[in-house]
């Protein structure tokens, strides 16, 4: 294992930087979240928890053009945009946010090769940084992982004071790392320190939820419109806990065409919206508890069925950012016990 | 500690229940974070006891009303007093069926504000009192003191409208406001002050980050068309593509439909969860309204709607 001073970062970065477009938390645009580095400092480190936009974004993109079409005679000429080639570092990713991370490689490189995705993601490399700071809205820790995970990256740093301790994880990670100079090698006396912290972290994240009641409550109360309206009536049906989940990946398709000139795109979209299910002669999901329960079963339900792993790793941001303070933990643990309900007719 | 206030509330509020004389209660109850509350929407009289009022009670509840039915009782402040009211001139809302039960606001806690003072989340946070005209932030027993005018909300520092006037039951005697509508306006002045170009520039930049979450539509209680302009795909009017410009579009489009309608509550910029700062356009937007019709959003509920009604001596040079 090795170790860096914090004020040593810039130059771990500025090294990386000539091979790799280098993502750091950015607070630059006025919203949190990872951004090119500016190749200045590491100022970062001073305020970073987590950022409001998770790295998802780095990987499935808020829009992205598919392909470009132009009219020519009778018919399109596509234009397939080359591969995407730039390889990226993001640096500083959370635990809960690398995780999320290889949640959503479950559909878009196992279940299917999406090649948009994995362009991105196999010329990617993932520094994780533990957290030492919790939110009061993480829970992380009843989800199989916790602020100190460091099973989805490819190098983990974990903030011993003044230092970082540096750990390899994979290959790429240790390859990366014995051509970077600036590291220099921990001690048992640095690695101990490293044990504490991460325990104290782990420690600070109080927030819980019970995944095996859960597990059992939630297929039961699916047809329980009364507790579905009663849990969602304070929902306002906006996009935010959706499009900021680290997991959720819904996406809409659109063209966009201005004189025989056009291209396809795909951007998020949301289970929150009524219209998201919008089809001519009807809509399933038209009443809001029915899609607040569809957000919450396809994370604890659907998504175990079908990867066998929760689609939520307790980062915590649709609490914190949800303008009306509607706390997916408090549903769950709301779940009513006893025999399923089933559908009134 | 429960407060006298609350207790009021609780009590009125379990008695409008009991009697009848409302099938539903919307009002705050302590949310699952630090300063944070949520809306509190039920038709059970024990939950009552959990309605609070403080500093922190940010959602404007108006947004709530349209679709629970029956008869509601809700708790209200100025600014959402004046949402309601206008709610009530566009028909969306009857007054009969509404109990309005006003809360006098001497401003709400801007917790964004705080953070950037203080250097510090939210959370990390041990404390923060509102006395009289200044905020004290208490962190591991230090304690920190600021104007009020420097944390409060900015729609609250525009706010003339501290004296509730359309209420069922008040709560309390009026409460002191600390307003400083130059501070609220502080980034429409360094706007109004920019060259054009510049002045494109900057919302270029803003509206390069807006997400199309559309939860500024979503939390408006002027938004409550069935069917949004930005959902029309025959034509389309806007593309769905968050580009900056047709998200740039969506909200001057969303901005203009509200024009007469929106209050200024500032909900929509609190909602934002990258930070627009909305309330430079719905503030600015109050004010030409102000200035050309010499009307006021949900100020008086007998008064025609500002789009509804035409006066010949109106403004000619209405387009400019
Ligand atoms: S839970 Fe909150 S963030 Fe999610 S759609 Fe509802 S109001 Fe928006
Ligand atoms: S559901 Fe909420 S806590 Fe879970 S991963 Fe998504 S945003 Fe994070
Ligand atoms: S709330 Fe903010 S990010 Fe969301 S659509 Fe409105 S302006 Fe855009
Ligand atoms: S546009 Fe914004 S400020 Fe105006 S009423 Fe709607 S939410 Fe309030």
């Amino acid at each position: 294992m090795k170790k860096i001073k914090k004020q040593d970062i810039a130059k771990l970065l500025s090294q990386w930087q000539k091979d790799f477009t280098v993502f750091v938390p950015s607070k630059e645009s006025g919203t949190a979240e990872m951004a090119v580095w500016d190749g200045k400092d590491a100022g970062f480190l001073d305020w970073y928890r987590n950022t409001v936009v998770p790295p998802k974004a780095n990987f499935l993109q808020n829009m992205e053009k598919l392909f470009g079409f132009r009219k020519e005679g009778g018919s399109f000429k596509l234009e397939t945009p080359p591969p995407e080639t730039r390889k990226q570092l993001i640096f500083g990713i959370r635990p809960c946010d690398a995780r999320a991370i290889a949640i959503i490689d479950m559909v878009f490189k196992d279940a299917y090769e999406d090649k948009y995705y994995l362009s991105r993601r196999q010329n990617s490399l993932l520094i994780g940084m533990g957290c030492v700071k919790p939110y009061d809205s993480c829970f992380c820790t009843s989800l199989g992982l916790g602020p100190a995970e460091a099973a989805d990256v490819d190098i983990m740093l974990t903030d011993t004071g003044d230092e970082y301790l540096i750990e390899e994880i994979t290959a790429k990670g240790k390859e990366l790392l014995a051509k970077t100079s600036g590291a220099e090698t921990a001690s048992q006396t640095d690695e101990n320190k490293a044990v504490a912290v991460k325990q104290a972290a782990y420690n600070k994240v109080t927030r819980k939820i019970d995944t095996k009641q859960i597990k059992q409550r939630l297929p039961d109360a699916f047809e329980n419109k009364e507790f579905w309206e009663g849990v969602s009536a304070k929902c306002v049906s906006c996009g935010i806990c959706t499009f900021l989940c680290p997991t959720c990946y819904c996406f809409d398709i659109n063209d966009e065409m201005l004189k025989g000139d056009g291209a396809r795109y795909r951007n998020w979209d949301s289970c929150s919206f009524p219209v998201y299910t919008k089809m001519p002669a009807e809509n399933p999901r038209e009443e809001k508890w029915k899609r607040v329960r569809q957000k919450v079963n396809h994370k604890y339900d659907f998504y175990p069925r079908l990867f066998n792993v929760i689609a939520c790793t307790g980062c915590g941001r649709c609490i914190r950012q949800c303008p009306v303070n509607w706390d997916i933990t408090q549903t769950l643990s709301g779940l009513p016990a006893g025999a399923p309900v089933t559908e009134k007719k | 500690m429960t407060s006298k206030i609350e207790q009021k509330l609780r009590s009125v509020a379990r008695e409008l229940l009991e009697q009848g004389k409302v099938g539903t209660i919307v009002g705050y109850e302590a949310g699952s974070l630090k300063f944070t509350n949520t809306p509190l929407i039920t038709k059970d009289k024990e939950a009552a006891d959990r309605l609070v009022i403080n500093p922190f009670i940010i959602n404007n509840l108006s947004v709530f009303l349209k679709d629970i039915g029956g008869k509601v009782g809700v708790v209200a402040k100025g600014c959402d007093i004046r949402s309601i009211v206008s709610l009530i001139q566009d028909k969306q809302l009857a007054r009969e069926n509404v109990v309005i039960i006003g809360v006098p606001c001497a401003g709400i806690i801007d917790l964004d504000k705080i953070e950037k003072l203080m250097g510090k989340d939210r959370d990390e946070l041990d404390d923060i009192v509102r006395e009289n005209d200044k905020v004290i932030v208490t962190v591991q027993r230090s304690k920190k003191e600021y104007p009020a005018k420097d944390v409060l909300i900015d729609s609250c520092l525009a706010c003339d409208q501290p004296k509730i006037k359309e209420y069922d039951i008040l709560l309390d005697e009026e409460a002191t406001v600390v307003c400083d509508d130059e501070a609220s306006r502080s980034l429409i002045k360094k706007l109004e002050a920019m060259p054009p170009a510049q002045r494109w520039e900057f919302w270029k930049s803003q509206f390069e980050r807006c997400i199309r979450c559309y939860a500024c539509r979503q939390v408006c209680p002027a938004c409550y068309c069935k069917r949004c302009f930005v959902e029309e795909t025959e034509p389309a009017w806007i593309s769905p593509l968050p580009k900056w410009q047709d998200n740039l579009i969506f909200q001057v489009t969303r901005m203009m439909h509200v024009a007469g309608r929106c209050t200024d509550c500032g909900a929509c910029e609190r909602a934002c969860p990258v930070g627009i700062p909305l309330h430079s356009l719905s503030k600015k937007m109050a004010e030409i309204v102000q200035e050309l019709f010499e009307y006021q959003a949900g100020t008086d509920k007998d008064a025609l709607p500002l789009m509804a009604a035409y006066e010949s001596k109106e403004a000619e040079d209405l387009i400019r």
